[in-house]
This record gives C-alpha cells, structure tokens and sequence, in this order.
C-alpha cells in the first residue's frame, strides 16, 4: 500500500515538474515564468522527496534535510530572480 | 523506478534546451535554476535506489548551495546592470 502511494507522490512530482517546465520555453515575460517555474518546481520536488521518505529508506534524515531546504532556498532563490531582473528592467526603462 | 528517472532526464532537457536557444540572461537564470534543482532531487532519487547515502550528501549540498549561488550570481548580474 505504501508503496503504490510513494509511487504516485513521486508520479504527481514529475507531473508538476513537467508543468512547471513546458511555459520555460515560449515566450513570456520572466516574471511570468519565474512563477510557474518556481511553484512547480518547488512543490514537485518536495512531493518527490515525500514519495521517497515514504519507501522509509536508511536516508531519512537526508531527505528531511533535502525537504527543508528545498523549502527554503527555492523560494528564496525565486524572490531573488524577481526581485533582480525586475529592478533590471526599470533601470532600463528609467 | 528506471522509468521514473527516465522521466526525471526528459524534464531535465526542457530547461537545458531553454538555456541553451535564449539569449536575455534572466531567462538563462530561470533556467540554470530549474536545473540546479532538478538535477538535485534526481540525484536523491539514485541514493535512495541504490541505498548510498553519499551521493545524498552530494545531492542536499548541491540543492543548498548551488541555490546560494545562483542568487549570488542574480545579485552580481544586477549591479553589472546598473553600471
């Protein structure tokens, strides 16, 4: 039972991922993407780490670690993307 | 699970394909980013297949400060703007 639910956390991850992606490559505005990409990156990876915690393997502790900062850093690391190419471009615009 | 991390590579190309036809240098950023933490999970993932908490280690340090760098370089690439 548990392993069919770790499975479809870990399938749920990489559909998140997949949409996080797709709008990467068209043409939109950075912010734009910088959204979606975040998000699903973000929340597809930590399903992903949640699926693995559930096969409760000897690495436990490193997944709890890898979820938290994933949780962290990764919206940290998004605020910091906005924050710079936005203050880029009104310098351009100024 | 191979099939798993097969998908894991095929998500992977979309941001190095991204990377690699863009020009504007944000756009290359978002995708590094992408990368960074892709690589990352899939890289848990292998430690958690082959039971090897090494190549863990490796994945978190990379998770946290590839992600350290990557803002570091946003910061640099800022002020590079501004002059």
């Amino acid at each position: 039972m548990t392993n069919i639910f770790s499975y479809s956390l870990i399938i749920i991850g990489i559909i998140f991922w997949f949409w996080g992606t797709f709008p990467l490559v068209g043409n939109r505005s950075v912010l734009f993407k910088l959204h979606s990409l975040s998000v699903a990156d973000t929340l597809g990876s930590m399903s992903i780490v949640m699926g693995l915690l559930l096969q409760i393997p000897r690495e436990w502790s490193l997944l709890l670690l890898a979820l938290i900062t994933l949780a962290i850093w990764n919206t940290v690391l998004g605020y910091v993307l906005a924050y710079c190419s936005s203050s880029g471009e009104t310098t351009q615009n100024d | 699970m191979d099939f798993i991390l097969i998908a894991m590579i095929l998500a992977l190309l979309i941001p190095i394909y991204e990377a690699w036809q863009d020009n504007d240098i944000w756009q290359k950023m978002l995708a590094f980013a992408s990368i960074a933490t892709k690589t990352s999970i899939m890289m848990l993932v292998v430690s958690v297949l082959r039971d090897d908490w090494p190549i863990g280690v490796v994945a978190v340090i990379i998770l946290s400060v590839g992600n350290a760098g990557l803002m570091l370089l946003a910061h640099l690439i800022r002020r590079m703007n501004e002059i």
